[in-house]
């Protein structure tokens, strides 16, 4: 889902820089002194899930942890998603610098939305209720992702917008696990440190 | 009859002449070329292969138009000829956003066939094993050091 150096144009990059300074001002007024720990916490998670490879069929992808992130920190989660991406460019060199901007939004802002639209039926719901909202909001953080990526990518260049569809198509077999394991671990904070999505 | 004979002739071999040309036009050929090329693997962090994607090769002298364009193989393999000396770069991308430069130093004695290779500027390949694992406890560190610093100065505050 990391969109690669030198792709995008100018503007689309300056959109995603303005897009990002805004969410991470915006997170950073919204995180409590008391949650900054659990939001490194959670950071982490998604700046290690990056290493974490799935085979699916001829191809493998990674783990984003987009959906739980935002159950999980709700507005602060903008600023845990750039330091994370900011890191996974330095160490790893997924993505890039200039083009951090533009990724923060991409993942930023689908798992803002799972914490607007699901937050509160998966933090108040109970058994297969916030099971099924978990999983999803695990899907559909990684369905935006991908729309997000080919907004920026097509109008970046008029060729990649025929391959919008063919991106959409292609992360369905990662929504679904992204979903199974969203389920799974807010399953599992639920029963063990339901505080946790306080 | 010398006069048609003659004709006969000049026709005939007019008609030679002009089907030997046309071979000449559209022929094609190959032969066993001796001259080097530059050969490449890309790949994925993930460690598959950049199968077919396409390639584009920029030279030293035109940093705007392609020398030369493609696709990679099956493997992620991709060669070319450099012609001149200087720091070549070969950029191959997908449809997803995902695109991987490689820029790599070509001497004046690998294009006399004096040297055995190339430099690249950088592997370009993902970190594996203990350099893996000390990156990505370098980062969490990092992650945490900086929550530790904002959650100090919110106490101050």
């Amino acid at each position: 889902m990391h969109i690669s150096e030198g792709i995008l144009s100018g503007g689309m990059l300056a959109a995603g820089w303005a897009g990002t300074v805004a969410g991470v001002s915006f997170g950073l007024k919204h995180t409590e002194s008391d949650k900054i720990i659990r939001t490194a916490l959670v950071s982490s998670a998604f700046f290690l899930a990056s290493l974490v490879n799935i085979r699916i069929g001829p191809s493998s992808t990674h783990i984003s942890l987009l959906a739980p992130m935002g159950l999980l920190l709700g507005y602060s989660v903008f600023p845990a998603v750039f330091t994370a991406l900011l890191l996974q460019a330095v160490l790893f060199g997924f993505g890039g610098l200039v083009v951090l901007g533009a990724n923060t939004i991409v993942m930023g802002l689908p798992a803002l939305m799972c914490h607007v639209i699901f937050g509160k039926t998966v933090r108040d719901g109970r058994g297969k209720t916030a099971a099924l909202m978990s999983f999803i909001a695990g899907a559909f953080a990684v369905m935006m992702g991908a729309g997000l990526s080919g907004v920026f990518l097509g109008l970046s260049d008029r060729n990649f917008l025929g391959a919008v569809k063919l991106l959409m198509i292609a992360h369905v077999p990662l929504a679904l696990v992204e979903g199974v394991v969203t389920s799974f671990l807010i399953m599992w904070l639920k029963k063990s440190v339901p505080e946790f999505l306080s | 009859m010398r006069t048609k004979i003659f004709i006969g002739l000049t026709l005939a071999v007019g008609l030679i002449l002009l089907s030997e040309c046309e071979i000449l036009a559209h022929g094609t050929g190959y032969r066993h070329s001796e001259i080097r090329a530059v050969s490449l693997e890309f790949m994925y962090s993930t460690g598959e292969m950049m199968s077919y994607r396409e390639a584009r090769v920029f030279s030293p002298n035109d940093e705007k138009f392609a020398y030369q364009t493609g696709r990679t193989d099956e493997k992620g393999r991709f060669a070319f000829v450099p012609d001149i000396a200087g720091t070549w770069r070969v950029i191959v991308r997908d449809e997803e956003g995902h695109q991987c430069t490689a820029e790599i130093d070509v001497t004046a004695e690998f294009l006399a066939g004096k040297s055995d290779g190339t430099q690249q500027h950088d592997d370009g390949t993902f970190p594996q094993g203990m350099e893996l694992f000390i990156r990505a406890l370098l980062g969490v560190s990092v992650i945490f050091n900086i929550a530790m610093i904002v959650r100090r100065r919110n106490a101050h505050q």
